[in-house]
Parts: structure tokens; C-alpha cells; sequence
């Protein structure tokens, strides 16, 4: 069973509850986060709209953030797709960063890279959902478990 | 590839569970973290060693159905601030040096019952006002303690709801509110659907109704993200909704797309309207407002031709000189185009969702005593004494109650209490708030944390948050819950209401105060609910009441309504639509809804313009931040770390500003020094900021910002000047002014 997030853009109104919600449960420090919410224009004044993303860690199939790691910290999970980080292992060299599109990696004060682990062994994966998803007040933000052959 | 994408709602039982697995208790409650009105969300609180750690959003509460905004969140956070106050406090310096003693609470509560009693006895009991700038779950025990002791000073904002209330009231009986879930198109004027309670019912009708296929049309100056959501945008210039209003009306009239059946049957006035209409043409509006004639045109054909259309009317229209009539104007177009109390328009029963089978609890605030004495002796009314009291009872404007310090006109205030609010920084004109301050004989401060003119209280009340206290049970969106404190109190203080008791009882006004208890004064409010406060605990997440069958068309009823002034006569002396306005002809008031500049404008003050060429005006409400708190909060903070100028990228370029510059903005009244966020989706002749600023965070390592010249309170930056920056009717205070900016 893989794991991930669902977005409609069309559902979101900025609100960024995903974010502080993710912040209080995960008890990150300031200046980490490991979800964020960015408004997007498109067009120009007077005929110009604004959509809105939201940024977390795609759990990549291939991650280029796995393949960069010079000390093997990084690793996808087969049985859930999550990549998780070790953080015994982690030198903070912050390669990972480099080589993220979007820029995901977070390095707090113990200077190891952190990021979304879709709440990994905290929450019962098969039938909760991330605080971050269970808080979204429209649904913008969903949570998908999806069967690989 | 299966799919199951279902998750457990977040109910009771799975709360437990979670606080089980982790070592936690759960306590279900409300949030705490916005205003008031509907939005009394509900959560799950955990608890580890009596310490409050985070909050999930409620499944069962019908208002937020288990979802929950970012302040929400934020909640330990601000129970936790090193900002709080633990315990009595008293001046023992200079007013304005901050210099305090600790004192107990029954000495707080003697000074101030010892210095009321004096002043009622010297100067008359009017010589006491307390301020409220928003309404409040406690409002209702400021308005009986004043009531009591004899003053109609309850200092109301002028600038929030009141003001659309009274203008829909006195032309429609009523303030409807749209039925956004049957609507097929919506226009979202001066509103802002999403940060007033992000998890609250408007969000998800807005989304609804999106996804339903219903057009949306925003009007506001900014395209914040629910503007971005529309399907038209009508950027016009800040406090020209009047103008805009009115030229619509124009469109509507001249061009005969009115229910003709309905203006025949149930408005006044339609003939005078129809002559007064002709001179606010779409192209007069345009040199105004900013938005073009034609698509002033399109948008009014639009609504009148749509018969499912409704108005969803924010308090963006209640900050300038002529709101009164903006509301009018906009009240008078919803009637004459068939859209009230219609299927998809707007429905009489106020405008805070759909009416219950919930009774309301027993009203508290002892208007019933109200006399023509306390209607003469208001310091500043917030509406002109032949129309006191209002809705919500007596009122004074706010800033006006402050302003008497300093003019003794026509008596000085001696006492102000300030619970939850902060007038240096809640109401315009803040060098004159805080020079009235320096001088009030009595200045009580009654709140959990640190304010932003705290230095020049006499006594320091330090209060509990709601996640401290058992009390109030609280009943809105047809949801009744009782409170459960989720921690005990942090220090040497009670609640808000507790205060009020124990003042009460230390005046010798005890037997209208429950003698003290809190928990008579619960079940005296319990009453109309047929149970008692521990039978209402039985239910651990509150009691859903059924939403009342919505009926259509009920004007017989509600065009007779009588208004709550003493003599009770209706709000449409007609029984009909008043669009000629015989009670405000009376009092000497326009009959029919006019035009004012606001006192600075690129229309108005031409000769201004070379100095200052740009429009400032500001935010009510942000996505993280409650009016003028939460600043300390660094998980708020965060997301918006300093205050923003919202420039246009050309507006900001011309000048030389950069992206995350740091600009001063000059106004003929103040300057402010804010972040420049080169902002797209702003009219290029507007710069914006939101209001509120004053507050560092110290676990940030962000300091508090000046009150005035250099800080970011954008409050100093509006003319107060009486006569030009109020609206004459309803108070609405100017946050129009012209500026210039430049680099810092």
C-alpha cells in the first residue's frame, strides 16, 4: 500500500492551516518546516488570477535526494513508498538539498536533514490521516492510499 | 490500482484513542483564537501532566466538522506566552513608564470598586466607559455592570457589523444574509470569505459554490486569495463603495431591470430614487471608484438578470464616510431586484447562517432598564441619539469616549476599563488615543497577556484564557456546549466574567451579580434550554439542534418589525422597503443614500496628490493573525514574520523598491516604516498593510514596533478630524488616507 497526498488548487484558500498544523504536531523548532503553502500569480493587473500550491515531499518514486546521499541516510520504504532519513547516519552535509527540486530538505540545530514522513509511526497509516491533511477545513488536501501490484 | 482514501473522522472516540496511544488525556472544548460571531469552532485539546500540548479539529461540531484554521493551532502557544499575565498589577510610576507592583487580585478589585464609587459620587456613574470593539462572549457582563452602576458608555468600535447592521435594519427590518448554497451568483463585496474563521461554514459554502458552477464576483481593492478564486474581480478604490453602489443602482433603474410587482407592493420611495439614481452614471463612477463604466454595467445587468443572486456584504464598507449609504444603497439594490428573501438571495434572519431550533440563551444585559436619562447622558453615541439604543443595547463610538478625555466634551470619562482590547492600536487616530490615555484619571487593563498601552493602566487585571476556564458554555450555529477547562490557571487570576462578579459584588451591586457566583449566572443563562449545566455536560460534545425549514418571502412580518429604541416604534415606519428614509429625513439626515469623499482621496483632496499620489488603506484580517494580537505567537509569526505593504511591482519600481524592502510610508498624519511585497494583484494607485502591528515575539527574537512615527500601527496613519472622517449616521470611521513611499 503507497501512501501520498492528493491536492485540488481549486479547493484551497490559503488558509495554511496544513502548515501550522504540521508545525504543532511534530513539534518542529522554528525556522523548520516540513510543509508550506504558496499563492502563484498568473496573468497581469487587471486580468490576473492567483492559485494557490501546497509544497511537501512528494515521497518520490526515484528520489534524487536517495541517490545524492554520500552517507546512505536517505532510503525509500518498499512497503509504504516513504522515504525516511537516518538520522544516526545523516552528516548534515546537505546534498540532498542540492539535488531537491523543491527544496525540501530542513536542517534545524542538531544539523540532520528532516522532512515529511507522512507522520510515520505516529499515526495509524491505514486508517488516520496527517494532522495536516485532517485539519484542511475545504479538503484541499487529501490523503490517498493506493494498492501496487 | 485499489484505492481506499477514506480516513477515521476525528470524533470523540477517536480522539481518545490517539491521546491514549501517546500518553495524553483529551478534553473537548472551543477555540478560542478569533472573534466572535459564528465561529466557535470545535476542538479536541490534549493534555500531558496537566500541560496543554496541541489541538485537533472536532468531527461532531457542525460549525468546523473536525477542520481548524492555522491560529487554531497556535493556541498552547499563546496560553504559554512569556508574554501572560500572571497577577495583579499596580501603576506605581509615571503613566506610560510601565513600572508596576504586584498586588492580589481582592486588592486589584477593591482599588477599582474604591475609585468607581468615588467618581459616581463626584461626577455621575456616565463618568465610567468600558470598551468593546468587537462583541465579545462576555460583551453582555460589561453591558449589565454598566448598566447597573448607571452608565450607556459601552464603547463599541463604530467600525465593525453595527454599522451594516443599523443601514440594513432601517431599509429592510432586517440584515439578510445570503443563501450562498442555493445561489447561482455571488458577489463577495468589501468581504473576506476565508480569514474570518478559515474552518467555519463561508470557506466551504464559497468552495461549494464553485464547484456547483455559480459565478463569483469579488469587489475589493486586493486580490487576496478568495478574489483569486472569482470570476471577476472589481479592483475599485478603497472606501468608494458608496459610488459604486450607487451607480449600479443607476444601471438597474435606468435600465428597468427591477421587479417591478415587488417595488409596487412592498418599497417607499421608488419614484424619488428613480430621479435621485439619474446623476450617478457609470462613468461618474469610474473617476471614482476606479473600476470602468462598462464592467460597472455588466456586473450590475448581471445580478439584476440572475434571479438566484446574492450579496455577501463585509466589513470592508464600514470604514468610511459614507457607509451608511453604501449599505443603503447596496440594501435598496438587492430589494428593488427581486433578490430579498428569495430562493438564492438574501434571506431575512441575519447573516450568520441558517436559524436553528436552538433557543437563545436568557439575555443578561439588563437592557430593559435603559432609560431616557442614559440615552441623554451617552458621551459619544455610536448612532444619533434619537435612534439608541441599537440592536446589541446603548453604545458610544469608541474612539469618541477616548476623544472626551481630551475635549471634556460634553463631559470628560474619568475610567475606562479595557478588557481584551487595546485602543492604541484597536481604533484609528492613535497619537490622540494615547495622549487621552496619559491623561484619563483611571485606566483599568483587563487581559491575559501584555498590551500594547498596558504602560499606562492604573491596575493590571490579568485574566484567564477560555482554555483556563469552565465558563461560558457557549450555543452558536444551532451547537450547544458546555466549556471544560482544559488546564488550570497559570497564576493569581479568574476570567473576564469573574471579574465582573467580584467588581460587582465589591460595588454593592451584588444582588444583579449572582452575588458572585459564576455558576448561578450559567444557569440563569441555561434557562431557555430546559436543563441544567451538569445535565448539558452529560453531553460531551454538545447538542445539534435541527436548522430551521427556511421559508421564502416573509415581508409581511419582518417589514413591521419594531426596533429596540425606547419608543418602539418600527424600523420601517412604511411597513415597507424604505428607500426614502422618512426617519433619517426626520432626524435632519439624507432621505436617500449620497456620495462623501472619504476627509483624504485621489478625488476628494486633488490638491493633495502631488505630495502624497497613492491610496493607503488596510486589512481587517489575515490568515494569521486576529485583529492586533498573536504577533508573540512564533508559530503565526512565522508565516508572516514582519508588516507588509502590498505595492504594485510598477507602483514599487518607479520608486526603486525591491522586493523585501524595508519603506517608509508618509500620510499627512503619521508615518509608518513596513515591508514592501511587490503584490500584483493590487490596484497600482493602492498600497495596503494590514492593522494591528505592535507586537514583538520574544521567542523570535522580534522586539515590539513604536506605537506611532516609525512602527507599523497603521491606525495613526487616518484623519479623526470630526465632521470629515466618520460617517454622520453610523460612526464608520475612515481607513482612507493618501501617502507617499519610499526606501528607508
Amino acid at each position: 500500500m503507497e501512501r501520498g497526498f492528493s491536492f485540488a488548487p481549486e479547493k484551497c484558500i490559503q488558509c495554511h492551516a496544513c502548515a501550522v498544523a504540521c508545525k504543532s504536531w511534530r513539534e518542529l523548532e522554528p525556522k523548520v518546516r516540513y510543509r508550506w503553502v504558496e499563492n502563484i500569480w498568473q496573468g497581469s493587473y487587471p486580468e490576473i488570477r492567483c492559485v494557490s500550491s501546497t509544497i511537501a515531499c512528494k515521497q518520490c518514486d526515484d528520489p534524487p535526494c536517495v541517490a545524492v546521499c554520500p552517507e546512505d541516510a536517505i532510503s525509500k520504504r518498499l512497503e509504504n513508498g516513504i522515504v525516511v532519513v537516518n538520522a544516526e547516519a545523516c552528516s548534515g552535509c546537505q546534498a540532498c538539498l542540492g539535488a531537491c527540486p523543491d527544496a525540501i530538505p530542513q536542517f534545524g540545530a542538531d544539523g540532520k536533514m528532516q522532512k515529511c514522513d507522512l507522520c510515520l509511526g505516529r499515526i495509524d497509516l491505514g486508517s488516520e490521516e496527517p494532522p495536516c491533511v485532517a485539519t484542511c477545513p475545504t479538503k484541499a488536501l487529501g490523503f490517498l492510499r493506493s494498492e501496487v501490484e | 490500482m485499489a484505492q481506499n482514501n477514506q480516513s477515521e473522522p476525528f470524533t470523540l472516540e477517536h480522539a481518545r484513542r490517539v491521546a491514549a496511544r501517546n500518553g495524553e488525556e483529551v478534553v473537548p472544548g472551543f477555540c478560542a483564537m478569533c472573534g466572535p460571531g459564528p465561529n466557535a469552532c470545535g476542538i479536541y485539546a490534549f493534555v500531558k501532566d496537566g500541560r496543554f500540548l496541541r489541538v485537533a479539529g472536532m468531527a461532531e461540531s457542525p460549525v468546523n466538522r473536525g477542520g481548524l484554521c492555522p491560529k487554531a493551532h497556535a493556541a498552547p502557544q499563546w496560553v504559554y506566552s512569556p508574554d501572560r499575565l500572571k497577577y495583579p498589577l499596580k501603576r506605581i510610576g509615571e503613566k506610560g513608564e510601565g513600572k508596576f507592583e504586584r498586588i492580589s487580585w481582592d486588592e486589584a478589585i477593591q482599588i477599582v470598586a474604591d475609585t468607581l464609587k468615588r467618581q459616581k459620587a463626584a461626577y455621575g456613574p456616565e463618568s465610567l466607559a468600558i470598551l468593546s470593539p468587537a462583541l465579545r462572549s462576555y460583551s453582555d457582563y460589561l453591558r449589565r455592570f454598566l448598566t447597573v452602576h448607571g452608565s450607556p458608555n459601552y464603547g463599541h468600535s463604530g467600525i465593525c457589523a453595527m454599522q451594516r447592521a443599523f443601514a440594513f435594519m432601517y431599509t429592510l427590518g432586517d440584515w439578510p444574509g445570503p443563501e450562498l448554497g442555493k445561489s447561482d451568483l455571488i458577489i463577495y463585496w468589501g468581504r473576506q470569505p476565508i480569514y474570518s474563521g478559515a474552518a467555519a461554514p463561508s470557506p466551504k459554502l464559497l468552495v461549494g459554490a464553485k464547484a456547483r458552477g455559480a459565478k463569483i464576483i469579488a469587489i475589493k481593492p486586493s486580490m487576496e486569495p478568495d478574489a483569486g478564486m472569482a470570476d471577476i474581480w472589481l479592483p475599485l478604490r478603497p472606501g468608494t463603495d458608496a459610488a459604486l453602489a450607487l451607480a449600479m443602482l443607476h444601471v438597474v433603474v435606468g435600465e428597468d431591470l427591477i421587479d417591478a410587482a415587488f417595488v409596487e407592493q412592498w418599497c417607499f420611495g421608488f419614484p424619488q430614487l428613480k430621479a435621485h439614481v439619474q446623476k450617478f452614471s457609470p462613468e461618474w463612477a469610474e473617476g471614482i471608484t476606479g473600476v470602468g463604466a462598462q464592467q460597472i454595467r455588466d456586473v450590475a445587468r448581471l445580478y439584476a438578470t440572475t434571479p438566484r443572486a446574492s450579496i455577501d456584504l463585509g466589513n470592508g464598507v464600514e470604514h468610511a464616510p459614507s457607509s451608511n449609504d453604501a449599505i443603503r444603497a447596496v440594501a435598496i439594490l438587492i430589494a428593488i431586484t427581486g433578490h430579498l428573501d428569495r430562493p438564492g438571495g438574501n434571506l431575512f434572519g441575519g447573516p450568520f447562517g441558517v436559524p436553528s431550533t436552538m433557543p437563545l440563551p436568557q439575555d443578561i444585559s439588563l437592557r430593559e432598564r435603559f432609560t431616557q436619562e442614559m440615552v441623554d447622558k451617552l458621551v459619544g453615541p455610536e448612532f444619533p441619539r434619537p435612534f439608541q439604543p441599537f440592536v446589541e443595547g446603548l453604545s458610544s463610538a469608541y474612539y469618541r469616549i477616548l476623544d472626551s478625555v481630551l475635549t471634556e466634551k460634553p463631559y470628560p470619562i474619568r475610567t475606562i476599563i479595557a478588557p481584551g482590547t487595546q485602543p492604541s492600536v484597536s481604533t484609528r487616530g492613535s497619537k490622540r488615543v494615547l495622549e487621552a490615555l496619559k491623561n484619563l484619571e483611571f485606566y483599568v487593563v483587563v487581559d491575559v497577556a501584555r498590551t500594547a498601552d498596558m504602560a499606562y493602566a492604573d491596575i493590571v487585571i490579568p485574566t484567564a484564557t477560555p482554555y483556563e476556564s469552565d465558563h461560558p458554555f457557549d450555543g452558536r450555529g444551532g451547537w450547544l456546549m458546555a466549556r471544560n477547562k482544559i488546564i488550570e490557571p497559570l497564576g493569581d487570576y479568574k476570567s473576564t466574567y469573574e471579574f465582573f462578579l467580584d467588581l460587582g459584588v465589591a460595588m454593592g451591586y451584588g444582588a444583579d451579580f449572582w452575588h458572585g457566583s459564576m455558576r448561578e449566572a450559567m444557569e440563569a443563562q441555561m434557562q431557555p434550554f430546559g436543563m441544567t449545566l451538569d445535565e448539558l455536560r452529560q453531553h460531551p460534545v454538545g447538542i445539534t439542534y435541527e436548522p430551521l425549514p427556511r421559508t421564502y418571502e416573509n415581508y409581511a412580518k419582518v417589514f413591521q418589525r419594531r426596533s429596540p429604541r425606547l419608543s418602539g416604534a418600527p424600523f420601517l415606519p412604511q411597513g415597507k422597503v424604505a428607500i426614502y428614509n422618512t426617519s433619517f429625513e426626520a432626524e435632519g439626515f439624507s432621505p436617500l443614500p449620497e456620495w462623501r469623499e472619504p476627509p483624504e482621496s485621489l478625488t476628494g483632496t486633488p490638491e493633495l496628490t502631488g505630495q502624497y499620489p497613492l491610496l493607503l488603506s488596510d486589512y481587517h484580517t489575515s490568515k494569521n493573525y486576529t485583529a492586533s494580537w498573536q504577533r508573540n505567537l512564533p508559530l503565526l509569526r512565522e508565516l508572516e514574520p514582519h508588516p507588509l505593504l502590498h505595492i504594485h511591482p510598477e507602483t514599487a519600481s518607479v520608486r526603486g523598491i525591491s522586493q523585501g524592502d524595508w519603506v517608509i510610508v508618509d500620510s499627512p498624519h503619521c508615518s509608518i516604516r513596513v515591508k514592501a511585497e511587490l503584490f500584483p494583484g493590487i490596484r497600482p494607485d493602492t498600497v495596503m498593510v494590514l492593522h494591528g502591528w505592535w507586537q514583538g515575539c520574544g521567542e523570535l527574537g522580534m522586539e515590539d514596533m513604536p506605537l506611532l512615527a516609525g512602527g507599523a500601527n497603521v491606525n495613526a496613519m487616518y484623519s479623526v478630524e470630526e465632521g470629515k472622517a466618520y460617517d454622520p449616521l453610523i460612526t464608520a470611521m475612515t481607513s482612507q488616507t493618501l501617502v507617499e513611499v519610499r526606501r528607508a
